[in-house]
């Protein structure tokens, strides 16, 4: 049993987290034989069904026995067990960078989290951010010996990538042509919108996540006075002066920011999640992940 | 401009525009280069919310959703920008209400109309009733100061105080600190009210008479006109004023004082001898009640300090009642009379009377032969009363009688059928003879005409019966103006009395007996003739003056005789400390100095000559129920009883309001309360 001491991932955790598993809502054809049983009849010990004999079949796997008791050829089905293409997909950028535990942080605590469970459960897990260049992949990880390599990579990731989420997103996938889970950690405050992002994901027909991570800061400004905001990615400014009206109106538009996101992702079959960074990530995992079907 | 400085501006403006409207009404006691300075206030402060407006710079995950929200909130209006900028509002506004403070705010119901304003106050006796506290005087003065507070620059106001006179305590000025120092330095008298000479005073500027003769045509005015307000804070307690019209004046007649204000007064108060026992002294006293509800008093009778008689009175409201003394042994003291009526004007709740020692009358009586009269003037009352020195009329050429006659040597002169050469300084009885003087003229010769009237109430006619009385032949008199007929024959006046510079004359137009002895009237015979005698003795030399001071209101003079060859006396009045009086030109010791009642004392040296007494003994001012519109010749002035507009103190509670203004301010700052 590995013990990892990383902060992403604490022993409590792991134990918690290893008794789940990755669920994916759709048939994807792993590439190898994994622990998941699939939707596919193939081959492992678990019968599944009976179907008759066509031209060309597998005599292997012809029941006999029943073909001496009814003289009919039926071909005997079994469960097929693959493995699963997980992706977490973290938005670095320095937006990312805010609140306590940073956005960052807990967006790479939230992927270690759902990695750790493919690894365990063989999946193939792979985790990229947003700013990685175009023809660099990542790393892929399988069984849960990769666990530490996987957290070293997690570590190094480090916030103020600067890059505009749908180039992000697109650049993800075209190097990610397999299907599977993916999983897009974000604030996804992005001026120039989030949704020719989330449509690059939605064209590669993968399972989407869409986990948005807003701090707390950004849910209830704690400011006052006079202020020049400035925005740490492009350095933009806005000034204002702190009012009852004007936070109204902020909560409001952060409201309708994020009831937008949900909307846009419920219409095209992705799930959205908001996890604010005050939420603990085994509750958000095994609470609100669970009732998502992410995770089982 | 940027738009939130302009918008600052604006407010700003606004603000101004309505600290403006509170502040218009002081707005004439800053300088031009004050108001600069205190307009330079809100810029600089302006200035300073810019210098802090240096927004402090936050680093925020994105500035997506706040400009959103800005740009939402710009749609709404100016309110906003109200709001961005709250606290420098707050700070505006607290630098006005302080600014608005320093101008000493007030606020009134009605301005002062006009720019020359006159203040009449009554300080007479009257006006030292307490039903309204302290004092009616000390009420006006407040009124008067309150209206004086409203002055504004340019205004001029002149104050001027009146009782039985007028007193200009301040002409014309703006210096209403001045006028305030005048008005509080205005003091309490004990005299009646007379306002002719305050309207007079008043008139002057407003009314420039015409040069000198009212009745030319053609004479003209010899200045502009000066229209005035004039204020008369009074109880209007005073004689109708005549020949007086207000011209350019307008006249508001303040009513100080309780209409229901009720008062018991002593009326007079006097003494006098029994007729029947002359040595028996009587005090008598009229007691006042000037209210609407009856009521009884004690009046207190007091020798010298010790009571010696009390007795409890009853009178009706609007009603007076007499009371009577009889106190044995007294010949000489102050006789003190006082009541414990709780009133609004205790002034007049205690009256003096003295009785001095009986100054013996110097009497010259001159004549060649008169038997009758000679009898009369030696009887044992008479010489008790005066030293009568019998000279023919040879002595009228000496020169003793010159000295004498001149010098006040003489109380009175009794000129039988004779004339002197020059008038003596003395009062004077002439029998048969008229006055050296071109005032008394006499009509021809008359036989035995017939009495038809005695005038009792003269002194010199008192219990005198003429009924029976015949006389043989009369000379018809004519007296000077001033002068009284004493007794009245329907050939005219056979006796009458005049006054000849402060002595008095009196003429018998009949002889009592004639140059041959014969018999002119039958009056010596009878019992009336000694008392005329009496009568003339006790009047004209001055013994009944002696026997008490008479009733002397404040201010009037009181002339002194007194029998001492020093030239100077004492008196040592109720209040204030001794003054000396030298003697005047009639032999005589004119005290003016009488503004207070009470008991005056009088002394020649080590040697006390007496006393006199000065009491109010005045309707008018013991009558406290003020008028409710003042005559002025054939104007009427109504009175106001309201309060006139005062000028009540603002800066208190605008500097609360800074203050809470300030708080405010305070908390939203740091306790990030948004509006």
């Amino acid at each position: 049993m590995i013990t990892p001491t990383s902060d992403l991932l604490s022993p409590e955790l792991l134990a918690q987290l290893e008794r789940l598993e990755l669920v994916s809502r759709k048939v994807f054809r792993g590439r190898m034989k994994g622990e998941r049983r699939s939707k596919r009849k193939g081959q492992s010990v678990e019968f599944a069904d009976f179907r008759n004999y066509s031209h060309g079949d597998d005599l292997r796997f012809i029941d006999w026995n029943s073909y001496a008791r009814l003289d009919k050829l039926f071909l005997k089905l079994f469960f097929e067990e693959e493995d699963l293409h997980f992706y977490a997909l973290i938005d670095a950028s320095a937006s990312m960078d805010f609140g306590d535990p940073t956005k960052l942080a807990y967006a790479k605590q939230l992927a270690a989290s759902l990695a750790f469970i493919g690894l365990v459960r063989s999946d193939r897990v792979k985790i990229e951010t947003i700013g990685q260049p175009a023809r660099q992949s990542g790393p892929m990880w399988r069984g849960r010996r990769s666990l530490w390599r996987m957290l070293d990579y997690l570590e190094q990731i480090s916030p103020g990538e600067p890059a505009p989420l749908a180039e992000g997103v697109k650049n993800f996938c075209l190097r990610n042509s397999g299907k599977g889970i993916v999983v897009l950690i974000s604030d996804l405050m992005d001026k120039n919108g989030y949704t020719d992002a989330l449509r690059y994901l939605m064209a590669r027909q993968m399972d989407v996540y869409v986990i948005q991570v807003l701090s707390q800061e950004e849910i209830e400004p704690d400011v006052k006075g006079d202020l020049r905001l400035i925005d740490c990615e492009d350095e933009d400014m806005a000034e204002i002066t702190v009012s009852a009206p004007l936070l109204k109106r902020y909560k409001q538009n952060l409201a309708a920011f994020v009831d937008g996101a949900r909307e846009f992702c419920n219409r095209r079959g992705m799930s959205y999640i908001l996890a604010k960074n005050q939420l603990p990530v085994d509750q958000l995992v095994s609470n609100y992940l669970r009732q998502r079907g992410l995770v089982r | 401009m940027m738009p939130a400085l302009r918008n600052i501006v604006e407010t700003a403006r606004n603000y101004g525009a309505h600290a403006g409207g509170l502040l218009y009404e002081r707005a004439g006691m800053l300088m031009v280069w004050q108001w600069l300075l205190l307009g330079l206030v809100p810029i600089l402060i302006v200035l300073l919310y810019f210098l802090k407006l240096k927004r402090q710079p936050l680093q925020v995950p994105s500035t997506y959703l706040w400009h959103k929200s800005i740009e939402d909130l710009h749609v709404n209006s100016i309110w906003q920008r109200l709001r961005q900028s709250l606290l420098l509002y707050l700070q505006l506004l607290f630098i006005a209400l302080v600014a608005w403070t320093l101008l000493r705010p007030t606020i009134q119901g009605k301005r002062l109309i006009g720019n020359r304003f006159i203040f009449l106050v009554d300080n007479s006796a009257s006006m030292g009733a307490t039903d309204v506290a302290p004092t009616r005087l000390d009420e006006a003065k407040k009124r008067a100061g309150e209206l004086i507070d409203e002055m504004r620059t340019g205004d001029v106001a002149m104050l001027v105080s009146f009782c039985d006179g007028a007193k200009i305590e301040q002409s014309f000025s703006e210096d209403p600190r001045e006028l305030r120092r005048r008005l509080d330095a205005i003091k309490q008298t004990d005299r009646s009210t007379s306002l002719a000479e305050a309207l007079r005073v008043a008139s002057g500027l407003a009314n420039p008479g015409r040069s000198s003769n009212r009745e030319d045509a053609n004479d003209v005015q010899v200045a502009e006109a000066e229209p005035a307000q004039l204020f008369i804070f009074s109880d209007g307690k005073f004689p109708k004023v005549k020949d007086f019209s207000f011209g350019h004046l307008e006249p508001v007649y303040v009513i100080i004082g309780e209409l229901e204000a009720a008062n018991v007064a002593i009326g007079a108060f006097t003494t006098g001898r029994q007729e029947a026992n002359p040595d028996q002294l009587q005090a008598f006293a009229r007691l006042d009640n000037h209210g609407g509800e009856k009521v009884s008093v004690i009046a207190e009778l007091s020798l010298n300090g010790e009571l010696i008689d009390a007795k409890p009175i009853d009178i009706e409201p609007g009603d007076s009642t007499g009371v009577e003394y009889n106190p044995d042994n007294v010949e000489t003291g102050v006789l003190k009379l006082s009541i414990d009526a709780k009133d609004a004007l205790a002034l007049d709740n205690t009256a003096w009377t003295t009785i001095n020692l009986r100054r013996r009358g110097k009497v010259l009586f001159v004549t060649a032969d008169d038997k009758p009269l000679e009898f009369a003037l030696n009887t044992e009352r008479v010489r008790e009363l005066a030293d009568v020195t019998q000279r023919t009329p040879d002595f009228l050429a000496q020169p003793d009688y010159r000295k004498l006659a001149d010098g006040g040597g003489y109380d009175l002169v009794i000129y039988d059928r004779c004339r002197p050469e020059q008038m003596p300084q003395a009062n004077t009885l002439f029998i048969g003879r008229l006055p050296l003087s071109d005032d008394w003229k006499a009509a021809e010769k008359v036989d035995v005409p017939q009495i038809i009237d005695v005038e009792q109430g003269h002194p010199l006619m008192q219990i005198v019966e003429m009924g029976n009385v015949l006389i043989v032949e009369g000379t018809p008199l004519f007296p000077p103006s001033g002068g009284t007929t004493l007794i009245e024959t329907q050939a005219g006046a056979m006796f009458a009395i005049g006054p000849r510079e402060g002595y008095e004359d009196a003429v018998l137009g009949f002889v009592i007996i004639d140059q041959n002895n014969f018999v002119g009237t039958n009056w010596p015979i009878m019992p009336s003739f000694p008392v005329f005698v009496l009568n003339v003795i006790e009047y004209l030399a001055g013994a009944r003056a002696s026997l008490d001071s008479g009733s002397v209101r404040p201010g009037q003079p009181v002339a002194w005789r007194a029998d001492t060859p020093a030239e100077r006396i004492q008196v040592k009045p109720p209040k204030d400390v001794p003054f000396e009086v030298s003697r005047g030109p009639l032999n005589t010791f004119n005290v003016t100095s009488t503004a207070d009642v009470g008991v005056y004392e009088v002394r020649g040296g080590e040697q006390a000559l007496g006393s006199f007494a000065v009491n109010l003994f005045d309707i008018n001012e013991s009558d406290v129920r003020p008028a409710l519109e003042l005559a002025v010749g054939d104007y009427k002035v109504e009175g106001k009883t309201s309060r006139e507009p005062a000028r009540r103190d603002l800066w208190k509670i605008v500097l609360l309001a800074a203050l809470a203004v300030l708080l405010a301010e305070w908390y939203i700052y740091n306790r990030r309360v948004y509006v």
